[in-house]
């Protein structure tokens, strides 16, 4: 994003919807920080400045800058996928694709959410890990085009600098590797310098309930009491 | 993306809060949806959600409405809302089932709650997306009560400032609870953003 400070009278309201935190007042003026930018769009579309200074800037949709665009404004449609905002349908169609079958889990984890954002090194750090694991990358998920070498889990060297509101790491594993995994995400977390929000996808047991319970439990993991319920109404089209 | 998995808040605070997707799977079941969309878009209409929105169009706190939502759904479209009531969830989700789109539909929401609307239209859910908790450097988080009313975003779109600069207003009293829910919920263009949980957490706010 740019602001033009000739027009710019210095209000402030901008600097408040900023999720990136990258709008400052400089001399009366509004600046932005094009390191901290997300490219997320909220100043231009949803602040209502007075002086119409929010201007798109000419780079947001060139590679590598594209990378926050595309990561961090869902109103952006990866045209890879057609699928808009930063992953996949994960649960929201699992009726329907059997992307997570029974016996497997599905985990998503959301580096940056909530709040923080995340630069792809700390991205990297992550999927390297995982990789190193045997992880095998959702290929629907914008992020595994991101990677230089997908068995390796290493990012592209231009896109590392890069800056998003949230990117999802995601993959699909058996129930009978989830501790394991587990174990290797709880290690390199320390080593992270931001947070990430973690789900788990699992198909359901026939009397509705959640096969992995009892791995989480001894796992010392507790699910929160909302969630996310595919409710099987899909069907596919012959 | 799970933009609706990860709200924060009590048990308490978050009854009556239920969000709606309905997703034809691309490539798969995506092709002609878009009349169908529309038919369910009526139904919703009629029910009254909260609040509503789409990518192409903003949420109805910024300008959308259901007519727009309609007009502008893209080739891959989808359905997103929220609703404050188990009731009208349930009418919907019956209506969905009944009519046999064919279309997934997940409801996210407390899930003891989202089981017992299952059971009691004879439907078995099929999977679920669980959220195990924010990990890392929780340090750089807000404070909880904040957060409660950032995470009705699941896009992030709200930013933590706007949120306190909010709550400080309603707090000196320069705010209306009213007021204060709908700013929120502007950058969230999805629709997804509760603002009658929201009202309920502000005041909840105030009271502490």
């Amino acid at each position: 994003m740019l602001i033009e400070k000739d027009s710019c009278s210095g209000c402030g309201l901008c600097l408040w919807y900023c999720p990136g935190g990258a709008i400052s007042l400089k001399d009366k003026k509004a600046e932005i920080d094009k390191e901290l930018c997300l490219e997320c769009y909220v100043c231009l579309k949803v602040t209502d400045c007075p002086k119409g200074a929010i201007k798109e800037d000419p780079m947001a949709y060139e590679f590598p800058r594209s990378v926050r665009t595309y990561f961090s404004d869902p109103m952006a449609y990866h045209k890879d996928t057609l699928v808009p905002g930063r992953g996949t349908e994960e649960v929201k169609t699992n009726d329907v694709t059997n992307r997570v079958k029974d016996g497997e889990v599905g985990v998503c984890i959301e580096m940056g959410r909530p709040c923080c954002g995340s630069s792809f090194t700390d991205v990297e750090k992550v999927t390297m890990a995982l990789a190193g694991a045997g992880i095998k990358f959702e290929q629907e998920n914008p992020l595994t085009y991101l990677m230089e070498d997908k068995e390796k889990g290493t990012i592209k060297e231009d896109v590392k600098k890069q800056r998003v509101v949230s990117a999802i790491v995601e993959f699909t594993i058996s129930q009978s590797e989830l501790k394991r995994i587990v174990s290797k995400i709880q290690e390199i977390e320390k080593e992270l310098d931001t947070v990430f929000s973690l789900g788990m996808i699992t198909t359901l047991e026939e009397d509705g309930s959640i096969p992995i319970k009892e791995t989480l439990d001894e796992l010392g993991l507790e699910y929160r009491p909302n969630a996310k319920i595919n409710l099987g109404l899909g069907r596919r089209i012959s | 993306m799970t933009h609706s998995l990860y709200r924060r808040g009590s048990v308490e605070s978050l009854q009556n809060d239920f969000v709606i997707l309905i997703t034809p799977a691309v490539n798969i079941n995506h092709k002609n949806s878009k009349s169908k969309l529309i038919e369910i878009l009526d139904f919703i209409k009629e029910l009254g959600p909260v609040n509503i929105g789409s990518y192409d169009c903003g949420n109805i706190f910024t300008g959308a409405t259901i007519e727009k939502i309609q007009q502008t759904l893209s080739e891959t479209p989808r359905v997103r809302c929220v609703f404050d009531s188990y009731e009208k969830v349930k009418r919907l989700v019956k209506e969905l089932k009944e009519r046999e789109y064919g279309y997934s539909v997940t409801v996210s929401g407390l899930i003891d709650d989202v089981m017992m609307m299952s059971k009691e239209l004879d439907i078995k859910p099929h999977s679920v997306n669980l959220s195990i908790g924010i990990h890392g450097r929780v340090e750089k988080l807000p404070e909880e009560g904040n957060l409660n009313l950032i995470t009705m975003c699941g896009h992030g779109m709200v930013s933590a400032s706007l949120v306190k600069m909010v709550v400080e207003r309603v707090n000196k009293g320069v705010w209306d609870l009213d007021r204060a829910a709908k700013e929120i919920a502007k950058p969230c263009h999805c629709g997804i953003f509760n603002v009658e949980r929201a009202k309920k957490l502000l005041q909840q706010n105030i009271s502490r």
